[in-house]
Formats: C-alpha cells, sequence, structure tokens
C-alpha cells in the first residue's frame, strides 16, 4: 500500500506541478517597436493578454472583464484576462522578483494599469519594454507635448506607457451637514480647527492620504512651483519643517486627536458615510457618483475643489520587459486610447474616468461627444475642476514626503 | 519488505516534503538576510539588512504589541475555551450547542475580521444600538475597540476563532481523562472545585497547554487580523513586514523577512514549549 | 476535530447523582448559550450588510432590502464565480494531496515506535507553530524559478505546509486506536490484501479519516498569507476576494462574499458531525 501510495502521489504531483508550457513569443522587441502594426495585430490574434488592475471596483472589474473584454475578442480575437490586485505595488513587486529570478521572458503580467513611484520603479529598473507609444496607431490622439503627459510624476514618460486617463484630487461633503464648505486649503485648516474632531485623512502609503499631504506641502511652499523640478534636499528640508508643522499642529484637532489615522481611503470613505468626519477626499471625483449609486456615500454628497488648486495626474498602462504576450499587449494599449473605447470608459454609466486624449485632435463631433457626457450631481464639474489643476510633484518628492510624514507626524 | 523499509516509505514522502518546503523555505530566507541568494548565485554576506529591519521606524513597538496581542489573546481564549469546554459537559452538550461552539472554528479569520470591525467600530452596529438606546450621541461617544491602541477588536477577533479551538482540545482531553478520577475525588469527600483543581485540571493541563502555546504561535504570524482591525501605527509584525516585502525598494525585501524571521523564532520557542509538554502527557491524542 | 461527538458523552449519570443537577445544568446551558451568542455575534452585521446597501450611521436596522450585492457576486465581470471555483479547486487538491501524503506518515506515527520518532514529530508540529510568513517569503524566488509563483498549483504546494500537519496529526491518532492485528487476521481467513483493505481497513479508518481530509480542506480554504504571498495577489481565492472588496468600501459585495466564504466550513462542521455520529453509534452496536 505505501508504495502504491508513493507512486500516485507521485504522479499526482508531477503533473500538477508541471508549469504549462510557455508560449512562443513570435516577434522579437525589436521587431514590435518596427514593424507595421498590420503585422502586430495578426500576431497577437489568438494570444491572451493579462491585464494587471486595481480590482477594487466593480464598476472597473465589470467594465474591463465586459464589453472591453468582448470587443477585443470579436475585433482582434485577443483574450483579455483581468487580474485585479489589491495594491499595483504588488505587480510592481511580481515583475522585480520575476527579474531577480531571472525570468526574462514569459513573465505573468502582459499589460498593467500603473503610474506615479510604481512607474519610476519598473522603468529606473530596465523593466519595461519602451519606445512603442508614440508609434502606435491612436497615439495620434494624445498630445505628446502635453507636461502633464509626457511626464508621470516627475518621470518622463519616454515611450515606456501609454496614457489611459487623467484624474484630478477633488474634496467631498455631505451638504446635508456642511452648508458651505471652505474653499481654500487656508479655509480649510482653519475649519478644521475649529470642528474639532470632524475630519482625519488616510495614513501613508495610502495614495489618496499622500495626496492630501502633498496639497499640504504645496501651501506651505507657497505653490507648485516651488516644488517643481528634481527632488532637491535642501528645499525639501525648508518646507518639510513648515509642512510637518502644520500638519502636527493639526493633529490634536483631528478624528481620534491623531493618535491613529484610517490605513486606507475605504476607511475615511466609511468614516465620512456614517457621520465620524465631514470630509473625504479621492484622487478621482467620479468615485463620489459611483459611491452614490453603489451605497458608498449618502445621497446628498458633493465635491468641490480648492481655490489655491489641486494635483492632477495622468495614469497608463504599460507593458513589463519580459511580457509573454507582447504584440497583443500593444494591441490593446492602442485600442484603450482609441477615440470610440475611450468615450466608453468616460461614461458615468460605464466607468466615468476622464479621457486622456487631447480632444482638439479628434473632428468636431467626435470631441462634442466628450463634451456632452453626462454628469453625476455628486461629483465636480469638469471644466471647474480642471481650471484648478496642478501638476504633480516628482515620484522623489513623493517618497520623500511619504517618509517624512511616517518619521514626524504618523507616530 | 521488511518493517524498516515499509516505516521509511510510509514516512519519508510527509518528512521530504516538509523538509523540502518547510525547512527548506526557512533557510533560503534565512539566507537571504545575510545577503546570500543561492539560486541567483549570490553571495554577498551582509547585517544590512537586520540593521535595516531593526532600524526601520517603530519596528521594536511592532514586536511589542505583537507580543501584546498574541498573550492576550491567548490568555482570553484559553480561559474562555476551558469555560467552554466546561460548560459544554455540564450542560449535558447538545449536538446543536457544541456544533454552534464549533462553528467559529471553520471560519476564515478575514471574515471574523470584518464582522468585527462592522460590529465594534464608533458606527458600528453596537453604537448604533447605543444610539438607538440614548446612550450616546455621535459616533465619537462610543469607546474605541477598533484601531485602538490596545488592539481590542484584534484581540477579540483572535478570542472569537480560537476559544472554540480551544474548547475542542479541552473537550478532547476531558473525553481521554473519563470522569472516573474527578468521581473518586468527590466521593472521597472533594468539593466540585477541589476535584477540578486537584485532578481534573493536572490532567487536562498539558493539552489545554498546548492548545494555548499553538495559539500564541498562530497570532504571532497572522496578517489579515491586525491588517483589517488595527491602527496606523505601531502595525503587527505581520503587516509591517508585508509591506515592507512590497515596497518599492528591493532593499527592503530582505529586512521584511528578517522580519519575519523574528517572528518565526518566537515560534521556534513555542514549539520547544509544546514538545515539553507533550511529553509531560505520552498519551495525548490530538483528535480523541 | 472529533470532539463534535465528545460532550455528548453524557456527564448526565455525573449529574443523576447529585439531586440539584436540573438547575445546575440549566444554568450551564444558558452560559454556554450566551458565550455562543457572543462568538456569533459578529456575524449579525455581516448577514444584514449582505442584503442591503447604504446603510449609515445611526441607523440600526437597514434601510432596505437590496440583493444587488449578490448581483455582483453571481456576475462573471466580478471574477467572483471564478474565485470560488479557484478555492475549491485548490482547497481539494491541497486535500488530496496532503491525504495521500499525511496518512501513511499518520499510520507509521500512530502505530510504530522507531527511532528518531521525536525528530518527526517535531518536524510535523513546527509548520502550526512557526509563523508561515518567513517560509513564503524564502520559496517566493524557488516558485518563481519553477513557474508556480503566481499560480494556482504554486498556492496549492504551498498550502500542503499548514494541511499536511493536520493530516499527519489526526490520522495519527485514529491509527493508535486501531489494531493492524484485525488485517492479519482477514488475511490468515482468505482475504486478499485489496479485500482487506476494502473491506476492513478503510471501514475502519474512514471516519477519522474523513474528518483528517474536512479539516485540510478548511486549512486550505482559510489560508490568506501564504496565498498572497506565493500566489502573488494572482491567484485571488475568496479571502482575498474579500478583503480586494473591504479595502474598496464595498460592505455589501464583502459581506456577500464572507457568508459564501464561511458555507463551505459549515457545510464541512455539519457532515464531519455526522460521520462521528454515525462512528461512534456502530461502535456502540458493534459492541464494547
Amino acid at each position: 500500500m505505501p508504495i502504491r501510495f508513493l507512486l500516485s502521489t507521485g504522479l499526482v504531483a508531477a503533473a500538477l506541478a508541471a508549469p504549462a508550457a510557455a508560449e512562443t513569443v513570435s516577434l522579437p522587441d525589436a521587431a514590435l517597436t518596427s514593424a507595421p502594426f498590420e503585422t502586430i495585430t495578426a500576431a497577437a490574434r489568438g494570444q491572451t493578454v493579462n491585464f494587471f488592475l486595481w480590482g477594487g471596483d466593480d464598476r472597473i472589474n465589470a467594465y474591463v472583464a465586459g464589453p472591453l473584454a468582448a470587443t477585443l475578442k470579436d475585433r482582434y480575437g485577443i483574450t483579455l484576462n483581468r487580474i485585479g490586485v489589491a495594491d499595483t505595488a504588488e505587480v510592481v513587486n511580481q515583475v522585480l522578483s520575476e527579474k531577480e529570478a531571472g525570468i526574462d521572458a514569459g513573465g505573468a503580467v502582459d499589460l498593467v494599469w500603473i503610474n506615479g513611484e510604481n512607474f519610476r520603479t519598473l522603468k529606473s529598473g530596465g523593466l519595461l519594454l519602451c519606445g512603442y507609444a508614440e508609434g502606435l496607431p491612436n497615439a495620434r490622439h494624445v498630445d505628446w507635448t502635453d507636461p502633464s503627459i509626457a511626464n508621470d510624476f516627475g518621470t518622463p514618460v519616454e515611450g515606456c506607457e501609454v496614457p489611459w486617463s487623467r484624474a484630478q484630487f477633488a474634496m467631498a461633503y455631505d451638504s446635508a451637514r456642511t452648508p458651505e464648505p471652505p474653499a481654500t486649503l487656508a479655509a480649510f485648516l482653519a475649519w478644521v480647527k475649529a470642528n474639532p474632531g470632524r475630519f482625519t485623512y488616510a495614513a501613508p502609503p495610502d495614495f489618496n492620504g499622500s495626496a492630501f499631504i502633498r496639497h499640504v506641502f504645496m501651501y506651505a511652499a507657497g505653490g507648485p512651483e516651488a516644488l517643481g523640478g528634481p527632488f532637491d534636499q535642501a528645499r525639501f528640508d525648508a518646507v518639510a519643517e513648515k509642512a510637518f508643522g502644520i500638519l502636527t499642529d493639526l493633529e490634536p484637532f483631528l478624528w481620534r486627536e491623531g493618535a491613529t489615522y484610517p490605513t486606507d481611503i475605504a476607511q475615511l470613505n466609511a468614516l465620512f458615510a456614517n457621520s465620524e468626519v465631514d470630509f473625504t477626499f479621492n484622487y478621482e471625483p467620479t468615485v463620489f457618483g459611483a459611491g452614490v449609486e453603489d451605497g458608498r456615500f449618502p445621497p446628498t454628497t458633493r465635491s468641490f475643489a480648492f481655490d489655491d488648486g489641486t494635483l492632477a495626474n495622468t495614469s497608463y498602462v504599460a507593458i513589463p520587459f519580459n511580457a509573454a504576450h507582447k504584440a497583443a499587449a500593444l494591441v490593446v494599449a492602442n485600442h484603450l486610447i482609441s477615440p470610440e473605447e475611450q468615450l466608453r470608459k468616460a461614461d458615468p454609466a460605464v466607468w466615468g474616468m476622464a479621457t486622456a486624449l487631447d480632444l482638439d485632435t479628434l473632428p468636431p463631433d467626435a470631441a462634442e461627444a466628450f463634451r456632452a457626457l453626462p454628469r453625476h450631481p455628486a461629483v465636480i464639474d469638469g471644466e471647474a475642476l480642471a481650471d484648478r489643476a496642478m501638476p504633480e510633484l516628482s515620484a522623489d518628492w513623493l517618497d520623500a514626503i511619504e517618509a517624512g510624514w511616517l518619521r514626524t507626524v504618523g507616530r | 519488505m521488511t518493517e524498516r523499509a515499509r516505516l521509511v516509505l510510509m514516512l519519508a514522502p510527509t518528512v521530504a516534503l516538509l523538509a523540502g518546503l518547510f525547512l527548506g523555505g526557512l533557510a533560503l530566507a534565512a539566507l537571504r538576510t545575510v545577503g546570500i541568494v543561492p539560486l541567483a548565485g549570490r553571495f554577498d554576506p551582509t547585517a544590512e539588512p537586520w540593521a535595516r529591519a531593526l532600524g526601520a521606524p517603530d519596528v521594536l513597538a511592532s514586536i511589542g504589541v505583537t507580543l501584546w496581542i498574541a498573550s492576550a489573546a491567548t490568555l482570553v481564549a484559553t480561559v474562555l475555551g476551558l469555560a467552554a469546554a466546561l460548560l459544554l459537559r455540564r450542560a449535558g452538550g447538545g449536538r446543536l450547542m457544541t456544533l454552534l461552539v464549533q462553528f467559529n472554528l471553520t471560519v476564515p479569520h478575514v471574515v471574523t475580521a470584518v464582522g468585527l470591525l462592522w460590529l465594534l467600530g464608533q458606527s458600528g452596529w453596537i453604537a448604533r444600538i447605543g444610539h438607538g438606546a440614548g446612550l450616546i450621541d455621535r459616533p465619537a461617544d462610543f469607546p474605541v475597540l477598533v484601531a485602538d491602541p490596545a488592539f481590542v477588536a484584534v484581540i477579540l477577533a483572535y478570542v472569537a476563532k480560537e476559544v472554540p479551538f480551544v474548547a475542542v482540545v479541552t473537550l478532547a482531553m476531558l473525553a481521554a481523562v473519563g470522569t472516573g478520577p474527578a468521581e473518586t475525588a468527590r466521593s472521597l469527600g472533594a468539593s466540585r472545585w477541589q476535584a477540578f483543581r486537584h485532578v481534573t485540571w493536572p490532567l487536562i493541563r498539558p493539552g489545554v497547554l498546548a492548545a494555548a502555546t499553538v495559539v500564541f504561535a498562530f497570532v504571532l504570524g497572522t496578517y489579515e487580523v491586525p491588517a483589517v482591525l488595527g491602527p496606523s501605527h505601531p502595525k503587527a509584525l505581520p503587516v509591517l513586514a508585508y509591506q515592507m516585502f512590497t515596497s518599492n525598494d528591493l532593499a527592503d525585501r530582505p529586512a521584511a523577512i528578517a522580519l519575519s524571521l523574528v517572528a518565526a523564532a518566537i515560534g521556534v520557542a513555542c514549539l520547544m514549549a509544546v514538545r515539553r509538554l507533550m511529553s509531560g502527557l505520552p498519551t495525548l491524542k490530538v483528535a480523541r | 476535530m472529533s470532539a463534535v461527538d465528545l460532550a455528548a458523552t453524557k456527564p448526565a449519570d455525573v449529574a443523576a447523582r447529585t439531586g440539584r443537577t436540573g438547575i445546575r445544568a440549566r444554568t450551564a446551558r444558558i452560559a454556554t448559550g450566551a458565550l455562543i451568542a457572543l462568538l456569533l455575534l459578529p456575524f449579525v452585521p455581516v448577514l444584514l450588510w449582505s442584503v442591503t446597501r447604504g446603510w449609515f450611521y445611526p441607523a440600526i436596522l437597514p434601510p432596505a432590502l437590496d440583493l444587488a450585492a449578490w448581483g455582483v457576486v453571481g456576475s462573471p465581470e466580478s471574477g467572483i464565480p471564478a474565485a470560488v471555483l479557484r478555492s475549491v479547486g485548490i482547497a481539494l487538491g491541497a486535500t488530496v494531496l496532503s491525504m495521500l501524503i499525511g496518512v501513511p506518515a499518520g499510520r507509521a506515527l500512530g502505530l510504530h515506535a522507531f527511532p528518531g520518532r521525536r525528530w518527526v514529530e517535531a518536524l510535523v508540529l513546527a509548520p502550526l507553530v512557526v509563523p508561515p510568513l518567513a517560509v513564503a517569503m524564502g520559496l517566493h524566488a524557488v516558485f518563481l524559478r519553477l513557474g508556480l509563483a503566481g499560480t494556482a498549483t504554486g498556492v496549492m504546494i504551498v498550502h500542503l505546509i499548514p494541511t499536511l500537519p493536520y493530516v499527519v496529526l489526526v490520522s495519527a491518532s485514529v491509527f493508535s486506536r486501531f489494531d493492524p492485528r484485525v488485517e492479519d487476521q482477514a488475511r490468515t481467513l482468505g482475504a486478499s490484501r485489496l479485500q482487506v483493505l476494502r473491506h476492513v481497513t478503510v471501514p475502519m479508518l474512514a471516519p477519522g479519516l474523513a474528518v483528517a481530509a474536512l479539516f485540510a480542506f478548511l486549512v486550505s480554504w482559510s489560508q490568506y498569507g501564504l496565498t498572497l504571498l506565493v500566489g502573488g495577489g494572482q491567484v485571488p481565492t475568496m479571502p482575498l476576494i474579500l478583503n480586494q472588496y473591504v479595502t474598496a468600501g464595498r460592505s455589501d459585495v464583502a459581506a456577500a462574499i464572507a457568508l459564501l466564504t464561511v458555507l463551505p466550513g459549515l457545510v464541512a462542521l455539519v457532515l464531519s458531525a455526522r460521520i462521528l455520529a454515525r462512528a461512534s453509534r456502530r461502535d456502540g452496536e458493534g459492541g464494547r
């Protein structure tokens, strides 16, 4: 009996452990960036793209796995495999680990939704396919000279990723509780002190909480210009003292007197929804509309932006250096920036995230279709928001600010 | 086939698998924290990861709170688990009751954590009942139990999960001991409490303590409960280690492994304790 | 664990002699009931959240019935139906493998004394008390090399680390109550090896081994940390999907997933209770 046990164990284990035979990559990297797109499309047919993206929003999940995947299948014969992750850092970690383990081809990630420090990490490690982005057929609808497209949190994009969406930070309040929200950051800080316990922000490394802290940094520095360009320790130190001073002074007036902070934006949203605090914020204001619809926010939720300006960024899709299905990933990236797909994604009924395209490059009626998209009452008007856009800091500034906050305020 | 060969064949798969996966994984982890990566052929001995791990902000506080959570959860779960087992026996333990006590044993930790979040938060279900009863006015009036410095909700989540475990082990011990010894003591004039304290308890103690040790060690290494219910700082050791492991900075990774080895080292100490306890009772049967 | 029927081993006969048992048993029942209520309390908000949305402080009861969460859970786009299948597949695979590997070892440990036995015991106990974080971090690179990281197969293999010890320990205790001489007797009476296995060994051991298997299934089903690390987020099992929706603030969907995640455990518990009840009935009929 033991022998039979052993044999069957061994067989089952071997059968299960054998890694699936690696699919062949038909085009070398050089060909991918130079070949006519028809060649790439032909090579892509029948491939599966493992698309890694944050998986916590069922609107996004439904859009990607539903209509987007169906279109790609119909039109290009590509199977889109949505892989939801809790944090994009997990994807970066995957690619880094593969690099470390010497896996230079056949990697798990074909396409990833990315920006900021995650992009910087992969790009600086030479872990992305580069040089193709501006050559994609639909890239003509993108304004590559726009600094907010050409730089991703201060890191030059240089053809290593394809812009997918734009986002801009906004604050949310409940109009039933707070009829008149403060219009500037200075007024807001005064409001917090006048209403103890009614505000807090999510602690870094939460993406949104970190963005709120950067607003205070910009306020302390006297505007975004003071923090532009590459990281500079002396400039950082000068501003940090003032900015962290403001945040430390604020602590006694925060929820739980600043003894603890929400560890992610969902916790802050829940505090807001349950009247524990009176504000929340998000880098993607369409979340407020979706949140009202799916029961995360009260129906009287409204959003606004500080008159001093709020940070704006672009998010992208990128292809790792060792992606197993690069041709298909290129086709998907190209399709994502087609006017038709961008319009569908910008529709609040589908997802609602703002387009990354330059509307001036589109035929007038196509551009008009974008402008005519409906807006949820909880979501701030796009033009009002765009008027207040401030460029993001570079990723190095971002790291230094997060680390500084953890050292000084967050303990 | 000789008896000896048969034994070797029966044991070999388990030993090979555990030695390979478990000990192997542990060894690779340890090597990596000193700059040795056999697979990649890297050999740069260094103590930097350990310096980085132990120099991370709040790391000592993290170790401290982790030990606090584990001690408190173990103590409460053991006492309540023991009580539950004794009560179940006294109550004549209907099958349904026993089943209900055991229910949490089958519930994933993350579910319990989420349930407690909705139950005990300052705007949670109990707080709402408090509001309905006119006891509190605003969420802030409700006691801070979630994301609090004492990790109350974290500890309660482990208690809810581990009381059934301790109860099940205790019931098994009680069944193994039988009612004979206690009855003899009673017939000799001992009170109920005396019979338990001086006769039954010494007999079941090794098993109960072994269960307690397993609980303690388990709590040391669990990520999801403090991740859902813990405060922003200090973080429990597994949360801190996982955050460092997935950090953008590759150099953080060996440091994260070093931190998790600290938890493992405490676990090894527990293992030795368990073995001493188990050898104190050679007839312990795990299941019955 | 097989304590399901332990509490039912009637302390009533003890009680019959003390006279005041009725009251004491009732007190014990009330206390047990209270403890059960406390243990199960976290599931109240989970149940309520799964059938509503937009349920804010200070509402004690949900504002309206809304089954949208179950729509999300059932829709293929959410990936949840696939995650259920994935979780079941991984847990079944881990169960089958750990039974195949672990039961022979359990037999060896349960029936035989041999040199080095203490070391084997220690190796089997170790994964239960040494937090698995470091082990998983150490294995990560190896699994990547083998193409196992980020795959369901890799996750299933790493789940063997916690499932195998349970199988070995439970089956060891099952075998320790098994008299292998009955096998020899059957052989002497002319039964073939296969017939002995089929008509003697398996029927006698089946209930205990079924419990071991159920245990392995549940341990794998509930895994969080190991799945997260070795799966690299790409093998979303139910506990991981649940956390994803918690961190997205979708309490309604998270609650529905939580209930779905609890279900197999509940089924397993009821099943094991029935198996053991049947076994103890048969033991009773067989005469002691």
